[in-house]
């Protein structure tokens, strides 16, 4: 069995790459960008010297490119994403990106023997700022109803996935589609802005004691890597978030204990309410100055405070391979590492 | 009267378009997007709310009838879509650079003068604050005549933009006859064209270029020259244009050298600022510049405070203030607010920087 990876020199991919390494008879390709880091994948084929695993130079610019790297491949692993940058790039190289990625597999696969797609997505698709305080965020809370009202990150992987779903319903393309919580780990950012922000120098929290939905990046690779060889997954979604969460006061103080003393100030939910009111009041009263970081549309998104299952998950078989407590060791010490350098 | 406008190309810039017509209804509204790529007019007429976006760009002349087209394509197209929507009826505004090169920017200025359309083109630093208040001094006399302009453009290749051309062997500014400097130094070249008498076309200039940064691809990145030196000679005033990827902070100025005084004109820091002279004897004549040079800072870093407590100190105020005036052109007939002689001075200026350039490459090799 095939697989391609795209996105794989990423922080999600490289983790996946090992996932899929780890298991027997690997056939790896990897979709890598010209001039990108490849040391980490090159790092991982020398420890696996009897695994496959190709080092594809290509891209998802168009559908010809993409053509070259999906022939021949059973299933798809789709982590690239844009992860920052103007609204326009972070649609072009997620959702273009990933039309030519599903017009390639049309063009080279036949109907009936489509390779299956796995899709990383994100739980920022759903639409929880309607949802009351504490409410539980499984798959079938509904997808997020004013796109137009979110940051444009979120509003570019909803776009994408909408978009996978429907090459899924309309052309028989068969589609799991993971939405991983908070991925951390060495190498990782620090904070989600779930936790908070920083303005700065000071470290805003926001988050209260809301639960942190957290997942390693071993565990979250670990769950994408089995939601794309089980038959099953096909047409689910799966939320991809661990066991033993944190909430965020607990990661704050764990990260300060840990990595450095950072100033912050805890703002309470009503008060953050209160703020974002103004805020966006200011933004619309001096014709966008200064952005509308905050709107009381994404401080209900963000910050409200949602619960999370990954029992859907679990009932496929996953189980989380590095606890919270083993995996913030780890990534605080990175953290800490790279402080200090 | 609200003119009907559409949009054609929708990356980056075309958000900066809609924001600022969307805050002159009475003015403009747009009407529709257009993209050669569905999926990217749909997200720009999803996040503004705009009713009509599609990828046929004659469809929807047709259909929504637009007074003024604004073109926000990569710069092979401008030609093509501008013809088109001048044949269509539409009045043309073109982002920079105005087209590939300045036999096709002729044709097109013709071309709308015979169909007595109004061109403009998206050179939105001329009408910055700063660069308003410095021609406010000028009409002033204050600064006398002008002897020499320096128009310094710096950039920085680690920018989401750099990162994407350099990301990307396909890109299509790679593809442009001047490369990286073909997408960025109209703004080196539009803020000294005005200084130049009426009777000079484009003034002959030397230009210099070269690449600084390492190798890392091993193709044609790796030779898009990032450092360019120019000097133009003007019958009366003359110009230094520097466009650099390396220099640090990445600055954005024009320096004007006049008879009278000398204007620094900072575009980052939105700052007007008369360069001071000694004015008493000996030491204390040394000391004094430097606190009087402070002061003018201090000053124009007041207005700044004034500006932005008034709400006008917003990122795109010479787009804005571009837009109106433009708009304003079309509804009274009157001449455009970039005269159609400056642009094609900068068209012709950049032909020439890249023959020279094309030139010292082949030198080179």
């Amino acid at each position: 069995m095939t697989a391609l990876v795209t996105g794989s020199t990423g922080f999600l991919g490289t983790a996946l790459v090992e996932r899929l390494l780890a298991r027997d008879g690997a056939d790896l390709r990897c979709l890598v960008r010209q001039g990108s880091d490849r040391s980490r994948l090159d790092a991982l084929a020398a420890k696996h010297p009897k695994a496959k695993l190709e080092r594809f130079v290509g891209s998802l610019a168009s559908a010809d490119a993409a053509a070259k790297a999906v022939e021949g491949v059973d299933v798809i692993y789709h982590v690239a994403a844009a992860m920052g940058g103007a609204p326009a790039d972070l649609f072009l190289n997620t959702v273009v990106s990933t039309k030519h990625l599903f017009d390639a597999v049309l063009r080279t696969s036949r109907p009936g023997a489509r390779p299956r797609v796995v899709l990383v997505s994100s739980f920022g698709v759903y639409g929880v700022a309607d949802l009351p305080r504490g409410a539980l965020v499984d798959e079938s809370t509904p997808l997020e109803p004013h796109p137009e009202r979110r940051d444009p990150y979120s509003q570019a992987k909803l776009r994408q996935e909408k978009l996978c779903w429907a090459y899924h319903e309309r052309d028989g393309v068969p589609l799991v589609v993971a939405r991983p919580g908070v991925i951390y780990g060495p190498r990782g950012s620090a904070f989600s802005g779930r936790v908070g922000l920083n303005l700065f120098g000071l470290f805003l929290h926001l988050g209260g004691d809301n639960p942190l939905p957290l997942t390693y990046v071993e565990n979250c690779a670990e769950a994408v890597a089995l939601v794309g060889e089980r038959p099953e997954a096909v047409g689910q979604a799966y939320n991809v978030v661990d066991d033993d969460l944190v909430d965020c006061r607990r990661y704050l103080r764990l990260y300060k204990q840990n990595v450095k003393r950072v100033p912050s100030v805890s703002l309470p939910y009503p008060l953050t309410v209160a703020v974002s009111h103004a805020v966006e009041r200011y933004h619309r009263f001096s014709q966008g100055q200064l952005p509308a970081i905050f709107t009381p549309y994404k401080t209900a998104t963000s910050w409200k405070g949602n619960r999370f299952t990954n029992a859907k998950l679990k009932a496929l078989g996953w189980r989380q391979l590095v606890p919270t407590d083993e995996g913030l060791r780890r990534t605080f010490d990175y953290l800490k590492a790279q402080t200090a350098a | 009267m609200s003119l009907k406008v559409a949009i054609v190309g929708c990356g980056k810039i075309a958000d900066g378009h809609v924001e600022e017509i969307q805050k002159m209804p009475e003015l403009a509204r747009v009407v529709a997007v257009c993209d050669l790529e569905p999926l990217m007019a749909e997200q720009l007429a999803a996040r503004y709310g705009i009713a009509r976006h599609g990828d046929d760009f004659g469809r929807l002349l047709a259909e929504e009838k637009p007074d003024v087209v604004h073109i926000t394509t990569p710069p092979a197209s401008h030609l093509p879509l501008a013809l088109k929507a001048i044949e269509a009826g539409c009045h043309v505004y073109v982002e920079k650079p105005f087209t590939l090169q300045h036999a096709d920017s002729k044709r097109l200025i013709e071309r709308a003068e015979a169909a007595n359309k109004k061109v403009s083109i998206g050179y939105t630093y001329l009408f910055d604050p700063p660069a308003l208040e410095m021609r406010e001094l000028l009409r002033q006399g204050a600064l006398g005549e002008v002897v020499h302009v320096e128009s310094f453009f710096g950039y920085n290749l680690d920018g989401a933009f750099g990162k994407a051309i350099l990301g990307d062997p396909n890109h299509w500014v790679l593809g442009l006859p001047g490369q990286l400097f073909h997408n960025n130094i109209d703004h080196m070249l539009n803020k000294v064209v005005e200084f130049f008498g009426d009777d000079e076309e484009a003034p002959p200039l030397a230009a210099f270029g070269s690449v600084r940064r390492a190798g890392r691809f091993g193709d044609a990145r790796d030779k898009m020259m990032d450092e360019l030196r120019v000097v133009v000679r003007g019958r009366r005033t003359t110009a230094y244009g520097t466009f650099s990827s390396h220099i640090r902070p990445a600055a954005h100025f024009v320096r004007v050298y006049g008879t009278k005084n000398t204007a620094h004109v900072d575009y980052v820091m939105r700052t007007v600022t008369l360069d001071a002279a000694p004015t008493l004897p000996s030491a204390i004549g040394r000391l004094v510049p430097a606190f009087a040079q402070a002061g003018r800072f201090a000053k124009a870093g007041g207005k700044n405070v004034v500006r932005f407590a008034k709400s006008e100190f917003h990122f795109f105020s010479g787009l804005n203030y571009l837009f109106r005036a433009y708009y304003r052109s079309i509804v009274d007939d009157a001449p455009p607010p970039i005269a159609h002689r400056d642009i094609l001075r900068v068209s012709a200026m950049l032909d020439e920087i890249f023959r020279q350039l094309d030139e010292q490459r082949g030198g080179l090799s």
